[in-house]
């Protein structure tokens, strides 16, 4: 694995970046820009009786719902979302209107000199509150055989419920977005995921034709999903801005802000019941997955749903009701986050099959091969395993890497070892890559070629591997493969950068043209060669009955933590993570490392110290003080290896590799932390006060 | 209104302090969180400010006697580097934030912060610290623990500035400090223990237990430190129930969006239990 | 209040007031644009500089505390010998993912290697513990500086 498409290559954007030369967007100027500064609701819920504005100095404006033109709601899969809030507010922190000035100090200025009356109305804050009123959004159900039968045949039902929290993405650069209008078009530039999604919010909020809109991503200082549908928000405010006030508008986020404020991973309330047969196997699973979705409900139905297909994890568990609901509270909006409602499920199908395996006696790695998918198995929305799977090799390795059964056997008091297994769908869910039909455009100019995607860089390494498949399938060197900007105006669209989706799906169209042009480089010293996306035929869904093949291949993952819990204080140390992954291929080493241990570093983060808490509404954990994410001294060391199992329709083999790292470490830790202090653990993060509440010992 | 000066000697921040409305201004690393407005926003301040940091009169660090004398600008990682810091005192300076804020914040910051989450305090309390307050026409020496009146509030007039810290000398056997943060990288305390102690022949000579964070204040209480004195510490175990009570009494904490009232109470007379068994039975001859 | 300070080896007089950052200044005035805003508190270190040789954070220091000081930033120190190796261990190690953490990094590295020029692995994961990296885990960026210490970076 260290030759060919593995070997790894210098990062094509590393050297700008480490030498403080790469543009962000707070880095840019527009000649005679304003910024904006947004004032928001105070309350979780209530009625907006009146604003009064202070005065408004020479080039001072405030920007609010009667300047939009066109629609005044955020578009995404369900448009709800106010750009400007109007009569009602529904959660703290939404959007009122901006505050818009040359000087970002006088702006501070003028929003503390903003009074607003309102009438404060009962909220619903929590999963219980929001589950007893009933504010429900989205209601999805599927299942698999005949689960009455197997609850009626169980040898035995065991149940459990399982919760996780919020998380907040905390990419290092805050939110940042700009708008400008020049000669008749309205540019947009800013830190984002999915240009596309910007735009077409905008066609609707803004009122005018495609022909005059372009959005161009700038550097992007990590996402995490986090810039997946939110920029189409702010994107939104700053156009009006731009287009009241004829001057550029950039706004940025304070961190503060960006953490009360922008979307976070959902928080989940999981009720699982599970029939054992006669011979301890479980043969039937009833889930039901409670998301709080926040004040709108955005693009959470499709969290819901990856959520559901998830439910399973790598098992083959025949008869199966699966439910999900999202709930609307008056919480910030929860929204895309790595994982994409897959990490959630994962959790508690893998602390269920842990404490199932416990309850019974049985070593939990054991217990869980036993139940594994395999080729040919039937998913558990009834679609078909097409690919090998290689569990049995993955779960061999780690156990050898981690000389498991030889410290299960020498273990110390409070200190544990806890295995995950994992999967995750790589793509769109369901109709979603046949819907968007991702286009590329691949043009040569002479010896070198420009590739033209819609895929962001956004730290992933997406400009690197894209340019490297390009160039190692036409045989030249990665310097004479260009990366287009990312500008609507001027790239096609391939596709938000979602879903794990650039490499394997993105990246395989332009496999497929950089063959063709290979084939027909003599041709002339000019070519262009355009791909679309075309579903693969032997792929069935069907979206009203969530049958079929969800997902067109998995990515296949094992970890084991180890961690140790002071005896005291209840802190917990993860000392070391092992993983062994299948992602097809790996196309570029170091750049895939980086990606697994990212996401293993964000995932003992979501499991053990990221707690963020609603209070009425209100995020108690609102900046970088209160709210913590893992630094270098929380961090263990981590092995990672891979197993090779080239995927024929992914790019030199490829599949999906960047959310996969996220949802293992979790469950791993969670199980280590269980091994550790021998009590179930059923929800994270597993925070020193929790843990010590439920010990009774002083 | 100025808006900051930068004196060139201690008796021109001393003039400063007497004729205007000044405020201090040392590491900043308070400061500018408190006043910070945001995103490319200048901090507000509604004083002049007092740059003092680079005043050579308080840039002093010695040793008159056994009595350290630190100086008002020295800040925490020159702390750390000098060989007359004892070690229990840098094992806490080590885990207040990282370098990059110790390289600037300084230990007459922490103190006059007068947070009951500032990590040096519970050593100055045990040591029995003082501050020395001069102003154009007076000098002071107060007890950290009499200078720091309430949260955010001490004793310091508005003329006058905190010029140095002094540590009396003390010598302990048994030395114990813990400080649970919310991870182990940089984090403010949630809760914090430092326990002292010198022993011979099985004896408590000396002891001093102190803990952040956990009341309004620093605990520390002579009263049940006194009622250890003398103890041989095999009957430590014997009245464990009753210290803990007493200092359950003291420990009065708070809900916050960093930890529990709950849990500090809890981990802190579990700490107060560990020091008191684990590490002083280990002393006994 | 008119400071004198050293930025990247030149000599500069500036007439501002006390309080304002000496990142906004870096950014603003200078179009430093390898300090960065994370945070603003202190929580992240993407805003540093090196100041006397030490990593500071250029969000926390006003223009007040400046007077005399030697700011080094990430530009100007990638130019310099040592400033090349780290440079060549981040790339090597892929230490770099999004890279709005990375300039930081390098300024963290820098005063860590010039205070030990061998640290081990404990060392340098306290060293790097007020930068944050949301990418990485950390992993690299570790490895990337054992690289640097190896090749020298703390002996130039
Ligand atoms: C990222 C970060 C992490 C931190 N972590 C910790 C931690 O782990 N533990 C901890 O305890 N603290 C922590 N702090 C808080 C802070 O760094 C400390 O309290 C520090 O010691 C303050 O010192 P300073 O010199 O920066 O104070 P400044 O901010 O300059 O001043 C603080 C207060 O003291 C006053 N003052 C300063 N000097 C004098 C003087 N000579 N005379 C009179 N008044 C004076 C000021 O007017 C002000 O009210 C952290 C801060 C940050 C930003
Ligand atoms: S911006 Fe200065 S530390 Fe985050
Ligand atoms: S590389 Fe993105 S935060 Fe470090």
């Amino acid at each position: 694995m260290k030759t060919g498409i593995s070997k790894a290559v210098e990062r094509t954007d590393a050297r700008k970046k480490i030498r403080g030369e790469a543009e962000y967007i707070a880095d840019r100027h527009f000649e005679e820009q304003l910024y904006a500064k947004t004032i928001r609701s105070s309350k979780a819920k209530a009625r907006i009786l009146e604003i009064r504005l202070p005065e408004m100095p020479a080039d001072y404006f405030a920007v609010g719902r009667n300047d939009v033109p066109g629609l005044n709601r955020m578009r995404t899969v369900v448009s709800d979302h106010p750009i400007f809030a109007e009569e009602q507010v529904e959660y703290i922190g939404q959007p009122l209107f901006l505050l818009v000035g040359p000087d970002r100090e006088k702006l501070c200025d003028l929003a503390d000199m903003v009074n607003i009356r309102y009438e404060e109305e009962a909220g619903v804050f929590t999963l219980e509150e929001a589950e007893k009123q009933d504010t429900v959004f989205t209601d999805y159900q599927y299942r698999k055989g005949d689960p009455a039968a197997a609850f009626r045949d169980a040898a035995q039902i065991i149940e459990e419920e399982f919760r996780t929290g919020y998380q907040e993405h905390a990419y290092l650069e805050p939110q940042g977005i700009a708008a400008e209008y020049r000669n008749g078009i309205l540019y947009v530039y800013g830190s984002m995921q999915c240009p596309y999604y910007v735009r077409n919010a905008l066609l609707e909020t803004m009122a005018i034709p495609d022909k005059q809109i372009r959005i161009i991503q700038t550097v992007t200082g990590g996402a995490f999903g986090g810039k997946e549908e939110f920029p189409s928000l702010t994107a939104c405010q700053v156009a009006v801005a731009a287009k009241k006030t004829e001057k550029p508008v950039m706004m940025i986020y304070d961190r503060d802000e960006d953490i009360r404020c922008s979307t976070k991973r959902h928080p989940s309330l999981i009720r699982c019941r599970a029939a054992l047969d006669k011979n301890n196997a479980v043969t039937g699973l009833e889930m039901d997955v409670l998301l709080n979705a926040g004040a709108y409900n955005g693009l959470s139905p499709v969290v819901l749903q990856r959520a559901l297909f998830s439910a399973t994890g790598v098992y083959d568990i025949p008869h199966l009701r699966v439910r999900g609901r999202n709930y609307r509270t008056n919480m910030t909006p929860s929204g895309a986050f790595r994982g994409f409602g897959a990490p959630q499920s994962i959790f508690a199908i893998e602390m269920l099959m842990l404490q199932i395996a416990v309850r019974l006696g049985e070593d939990p790695l054991e217990y869980k091969m036993r139940h594994a998918l395999k080729q040919g198995s039937q998913t558990c929305t009834g679609g078909k395993v097409r690919e090998e799977v290689k569990l049995p090799e993955i779960v061999g390795k780690i156990r050898k890497m981690s000389a498991y059964v030889k410290k299960q056997k020498n273990k110390k008091p409070f200190s544990g070892i806890g295995a995950s297994l994992f999967l995750h769908g790589c793509g769109f869910t369901g109709r979603g890559e046949s819907d968007i039909r991702g286009k590329v455009i691949l043009s040569k100019d002479k010896d070198s070629v420009t590739l033209r995607v819609s895929s962001v860089e956004m730290g992933q390494g997406a400009e690197t591997v894209l340019r490297k498949i390009v160039a190692q399938s036409l045989d030249i060197p990665i310097e004479k493969v260009n990366y287009a900007q990312v500008d609507t105006g001027a790239v096609p669209d391939s596709g938000p950068t979602v879903a794990s989706r650039t490499t394997m799906i993105v990246g395989g169209l332009l496999q497929e043209c950089a063959k063709e042009m290979k084939a027909r480089w003599r041709e002339c010293d000019r070519l262009e060669i355009e791909k679309v996306y075309q579903h693969p035929s032997w792929l069935h869904w069907d979206d009203s009955t969530f049958q079929g093949d969800a997902y067109p291949v998995y990515s296949w993952g094992a970890n084991i933590a180890e961690v140790e819990v002071d005896p005291i204080s209840y802190e917990i140390s993860v000392k070391k993570i092992y993983a062994v992954y299948d992602v097809g291929v790996p196309v570029d080493l170091r750049t895939l490392d980086g990606q697994m241990q990212g996401g293993i570093a964000q995932g003992i983060g979501w499991a053990t110290i990221e707690l963020m808490e609603g209070e009425a509404g209100r995020l108690k954990q609102s900046n970088l003080t209160d709210y913590k994410v893992p630094t270098s001294m929380d961090t263990p060391e981590m092995e990672i290896a891979y197993v090779n199992n080239p995927y024929p329709y992914g790019p030199f083999g490829a599949k999906c590799a960047g959310e996969l790292p996220f949802v293992g470490s979790p469950p791993a830790v969670a199980a280590a932390v269980s091994d550790a202090l021998g009590r179930k653990i059923n929800y994270i993060p597993l925070t020193p006060e929790s843990l010590m509440e439920s010990d009774n010992e002083d | 209104m100025l808006d900051g000066y930068l004196p060139a000697k201690l008796s021109e921040a001393l003039d400063m302090m007497a004729e205007c409305d000044c405020i201090p201004f040392a590491g900043g690393t308070d400061l500018m969180v408190q006043h910070a407005r945001g995103s490319g926003v200048r901090p507000c301040f509604d004083k002049t400010l007092l740059f003092v940091s680079a005043l050579k009169e308080l840039k002093t660090f010695d040793l008159m006697g056994k009595t350290l004398r630190i100086g008002a600008a020295v800040t925490l990682s020159e702390l750390l580097e000098n060989a007359a810091t004892p070690q229990i005192f840098k094992e806490i300076l080590r885990q207040m934030a990282a370098a990059p804020t110790r390289h600037m914040a300084t230990l007459a910051g922490n103190i006059c912060n007068a947070s009951p989450a500032g990590d040096t305090l519970p050593y100055l309390y045990a040591m029995d610290a003082e501050v020395i307050l001069q102003s154009r026409n007076e000098t002071r020496v107060l007890p950290v623990a009499d200078f720091i009146t309430a949260p955010k509030r001490t004793q310091r007039k508005n003329d006058e500035l905190l010029t140095g810290i002094r540590i009396p000398a003390a010598e302990f056997n048994v030395e114990s400090y813990r400080k649970l943060g919310q991870r182990k990288g940089m984090s403010l305390t949630k809760a914090s223990f430092l326990g002292l102690a010198s022993t011979a022949n099985g004896r408590i000579e000396d002891i001093r237990i102190a803990l952040g964070s956990v009341a309004p204040h620093i605990v520390r209480s002579r009263k049940i430190e006194s009622k250890l004195t003398g103890k041989n510490i095999k009957d430590i175990p014997g009245i464990l129930q009753e210290l803990q009570k007493d200092y359950s009494a003291l420990i009065r904490p708070i809900d916050d969006a960093r930890s529990t009232a709950a849990y500090r109470k809890q981990v802190s007379l579990r700490l107060i239990r560990d020091f008191l068994i684990n590490c002083m039975l280990k002393k006994i001859p | 209040m008119k400071i004198e300070f050293t930025l990247n080896g030149e000599k500069k007089h500036l007439d501002v007031h006390a309080a304002t950052r000496l990142l906004d200044v870096l950014r603003g005035h200078f179009g430093l644009i390898g300090v960065k805003e994370g945070c603003g508190e202190g929580e992240c270190g993407a805003c540093m500089v090196l100041i006397n040789g030490r990593a500071m954070n250029s969000c926390m220091i006003p223009m007040g505390n400046l007077e005399g000081k030697n700011v080094i930033t990430p530009e100007a120190f990638c130019q310099s010998e040592r400033g090349r190796i780290i440079e060549d261990a981040f790339m090597e190690a892929g230490a770099v993912q999004c890279g709005f953490c990375t300039p930081g990094f390098i300024m963290a590295t820098a005063s860590l290697l010039n205070a030990n020029p061998d640290p081990d692995e404990a060392q340098i994961r306290e060293a790097l513990s007020g930068n944050l990296c949301r990418c990485t885990g950390y992993t690299a960026i570790v490895r990337a500086v054992r690289i640097a210490a190896g090749k020298g970076a703390g002996a130039c």
